[in-house]
């Protein structure tokens, strides 16, 4: 099968002159189908310019970003938004649900947007609720669930177009622990199950639910960690040696 | 950094919403300071001599635009705070006491005020002048006015914004005590919920305009109603029509958004989803506001048509009044450019009528024609012999009295048809007359009184002659071109007062709209950032922003126009009078101004959400 996303020396700069701002330096790599790929990083190191770009929110000053062979740095603004619907899942922070939609308008709106049949989105919606326990909350609004009710009405919605490759933006950044957690163990289970999952996060312990662990720092790539057959806590300890010696331990929390 | 330096810098770098508020008060007082220079200007005062009503209207439309003005602008102020919520709060948490934001606030506000009281005077001034000639020369008036400068409007103008900047001052006092810090702090309060209709408010608001509108329609001289409500009826309707638009707004738009929502064929389908939500979200907020703009409306709108018709048909009046440009009792006088001239011999008899004796002229059958022909107005069919004729211009069958049968010659003779073309100027001739066929005139032992009319080309450049004419001292003179000078006084200021008040309501219900969508483009920011990021175009977020400001720029017109529809139609019925064509034309213009404020709002908000 074909290289799911391929990075290819990517640049990203801010501002003019003396005044010029390396957000991304030379950022190349690449993610296979079926992948669960962590991106860590302390504060600035570009993980968010990194993401804004693949999910093509940004672009990049040079470089380029093969989806399945595609460059989505050819296409308009039109085109990348139907790219980004029909490819792409988003999983945010701030969950980023609308206040003003249920949980189940929430999930479907992107099936909306792509004109899907009414039946085929019902049941895609029914499917999906049933799957994160959220069938009895379908009718409710944001304001009436809890924090991970919410983030996982968000990662039904970015599952429902089946997309080809989901990124999360700290997921569990304004979850408590035992939701966090329960959120990680369901990504995880959802890559087993083959969806391909690229997460930011600057937390070693979310990190290490995570197959393969890029690390970036001062926009540059500077090291990758495989987790192997090696159980999670192990991993999780592996990460933190890592980031210990790269010192940034202050953003291993 | 002092308080007004950072005063200042506020000043600088918000200068977008600063702009819109200074605007629209500059707006106030530059309308404001030109109908007060209207009212106060000694021409208007001269021409007032002549038909006091006008000086009545001024006064009562200034009034009118006073309470205007003072709304407009306390309602953008109360905008313009809410917007600046977070500032003061972010001063608040720097240690700034509240009494210096308060004087900050109030320096603020000093400065706006004095900036748009000269800017708007001035401008105020000059728009006086170009609109004082407009009024003129809607009048149909040749007075020469020069630049004017009115002390007297300036002064009224400076004491009343005076007051409405105090006021406003005081609402800017209130925000600041009434702030806590919490406030700034606390996320948008996104526990409102969506709101549920019940359906039998939604019948009932239904109803209530069905029954404002039916007795909207009941006609004024025959029904039943009328005469028991009396007064009370307009109040009524009114009344009505109010509670049934609010009614409306707060439960049937809501009923029919759900409703919509509900069709999942439908709702599922692009971003529809999100537009009626959007909508369902903020009715109950809006519904008040729907239901003031729809009012307000639809008050401009009648006022508007029923004025602009009058205007429209009163060359048609003037030729129904005086169809012959000239007519006195008494022999041929030179009448330079005259087209058609003729004598009129005339016999007046008393005759019986429902309210007590009256005189009635009576002409015969080949002077009638000849009149007619003169006119260019198509004849009646040949009469019969011993046939009497009635002709009544005017006749309604609501409220004119019948004529059945008159007493010619000892005879007491049937009267056969009524007939509403008529060739005689009423001032010289009266409402109605008789006309008998040629024979029977002859026999007739009434005395025959000899009248000349006169025809020109057009009675609009006959000033001077009519006046010539009129220095002559004819008997029962009547000229065209006085009832037209007349008709146009009246009816020209009333137009221009009315088409004035109009555009004044229609900028200010497009603004409070404006005002009321971009203050939801700011709490909305967030949500278009979410759809931008799931990855929903630009394309289908403009049409769902396009779609949900429709509903609250359409909606509340609609309602307004179909108000004035009913109005107008009960008006026209009123007055026998086809309004058709200048109602159309003012609706044109209304919708056409409205549009413009709707291109301009979906603009501005698509810029403030991205």
């Amino acid at each position: 099968m074909e290289t799911l996303l391929q990075v290819k020396a990517i640049q990203k700069t801010y501002g003019k002159g003396d005044a010029t701002f390396r957000a991304l330096d030379d950022v190349s790599f690449t993610i296979e189908h079926g992948e669960f790929v962590g991106i860590m990083g302390p504060s600035g190191a570009g993980k968010s310019t990194l993401l804004n770009v693949l999910a093509t929110i940004d672009t990049p000053t040079s470089g380029e970003i093969l989806v399945e062979g595609d460059d989505i740095a050819s296409m308009n603004e039109e085109a990348l938004a139907d790219f980004r619907r029909d490819h792409l899942g988003f999983i945010f922070q701030d969950y980023n649900l609308l206040d003003s939609l249920t949980v189940r308008e929430n999930m479907l709106l992107p099936l909306a947007v792509s004109k899907t049949p009414v039946h085929e989105t019902r049941a895609k919606v029914e499917r999906l609720a049933k799957r994160f326990g959220l069938e009895g909350i379908l009718e409710q609004y944001p304001y009436q669930i809890s924090g991970g009710q919410k983030q996982r009405t968000a990662v039904c919605r970015a599952l429902i177009s089946d997309p080809k490759l989901i990124f999360a933006d700290e997921p569990t950044g304004a979850l408590d622990s035992k939701s966090a957690t329960d959120l990680l163990d369901t990504l995880a289970r959802l890559n087993e199950a083959e969806t391909t999952i690229m997460m930011v996060t600057h937390d070693a312990f979310a990190a290490s639910f995570c197959r393969r662990v890029l690390y970036i720092q001062d926009g540059q790539l500077k090291k990758e960690l495989i987790r192997g057959n090696a159980s999670r806590d192990a991993f999780y300890q592996s990460i933190l040696e890592e980031l210990a010696k790269g010192g940034a331990v202050d953003d291993a929390i | 950094m002092t308080l007004f330096e950072l005063a200042k810098k506020n000043v600088v770098r918000n200068l977008s919403r600063y702009a819109l508020y200074v605007g629209t008060t500059i707006f106030s007082i530059v309308i404001y300071f030109t109908f007060a220079t209207l009212k106060h200007s000694h021409e208007i005062s001269a021409l007032a001599e002549t038909s006091k009503k006008i000086s009545g209207l001024m006064s009562t439309s200034t009034f009118i635009l006073m309470l205007f003005v003072a709304l407009f602008i306390a309602y953008s102020n109360a905008f313009f705070l809410r917007g600046r919520k977070r500032e003061v709060g972010l001063y608040s948490l720097l240690g700034v006491r509240k009494k210096q934001i308060g004087l900050l606030l109030l320096f603020e506000n000093i400065v706006i005020g004095a900036v748009s009281l000269v800017i708007g005077i001035i401008l105020g001034i000059f728009g006086a002048n170009a609109l004082l000639q407009l009024l003129m020369r809607l009048m149909d008036s040749d007075l020469n006015i020069g630049f004017a400068f009115s002390a007297s409007a300036f002064i009224e103008t400076f004491l009343v914004f005076l007051a409405i900047f105090l006021f406003t001052s005081f609402q800017g006092y209130r925000v600041i005590y009434r702030f806590k810090l919490i406030d700034l702090f606390h996320a948008d309060k996104s526990g409102e919920g969506v709101p549920t209709a019940k359906g039998w408010v939604a019948l009932t608001g239904i109803l209530t305009i069905g029954v404002a509108y039916w007795l909207a329609l009941q006609d004024l001289m025959t029904s039943s109603l009328w005469k028991t409500l009396g007064l009370a009826m307009p109040l009524l309707i009114i009344g009505l029509s109010v509670i049934g638009s609010a009614l409306l707004f707060h439960s049937v738009l809501i009923f029919a958004l759900t409703w919509l929502k509900g069709k999942e064929h439908w709702s599922w389908k692009r971003l529809n989803l999100l537009t009626t939500s959007q909508l369902l979200y903020r009715i109950r907020g809006n519904a008040k506001t729907l239901t003031l703009i729809s009012i307000i409306s639809a008050t401009a709108i009648t006022a508007g048509g029923a004025i602009f018709s009058v205007y429209y048909y009163a060359e048609e009046n003037v030729a129904s009044y005086t169809p012959y440009t000239y007519a006195w009792k008494g022999d041929a006088v030179e009448v330079n450019g005259a087209t058609f001239e003729s004598n009129v011999e005339q016999k007046t008899i008393r005759t019986e009528a429902q309210y007590g004796e009256r005189e009635l002229g009576v002409i015969d059958e080949s002077t009638y024609r000849h009149l007619l022909q003169g006119l260019g107005v198509a004849e009646p069919a040949p009469f019969k012999q011993g046939e009497v004729v009635w002709v009544d211009p005017f006749y309604d069958e609501r409220y004119s009295e019948n004529l059945e049968s008159v007493e010619l010659s000892g005879q007491t003779v049937d009267v056969s048809t009524r007939l509403e073309e008529s060739p005689l100027n009423v001032m010289t001739f009266g409402g109605s007359f008789l006309v008998v066929v040629d024979d029977m005139f002859k026999t007739m032992t009434e005395p025959s009184e000899t009248y000349h009319v006169a025809l020109t080309e057009s009675f609009k450049n006959q000033r001077d002659q009519s006046e010539r004419l009129a220095e002559l001292g004819l008997e029962a003179f009547s000229s065209a071109p006085d009832v037209y000078a007349e008709t146009m006084a009246m009816n020209g200021a009333l137009l221009f007062v009315g088409t004035f008040l109009g555009l004044v309501f229609l900028v200010a219900t497009g603004s409070v709209i404006y005002f009321k969508t971009m203050t939801e483009a700011e709490d909305d920011r967030a949500k278009y950032t979410i759809l931008q990021k799931i990855g929903i175009s630009d394309r289908d977020v403009r049409r769902t922003v396009r779609q949900q400001i429709l509903v609250v720029f359409l909606a509340p017109f609609a309602l307004g126009i179909l108000h004035a529809t009913v109005a107008l139609i009960a008006f026209s019925n009123l007055l026998s009078m086809n309004f058709m064509i200048p109602v159309l034309v003012w609706m044109g213009v209304y919708t056409t101004i409205y549009a413009v404020y709707y291109g301009i709002t979906v603009r501005r908000f698509m810029t403030a959400v991205r």
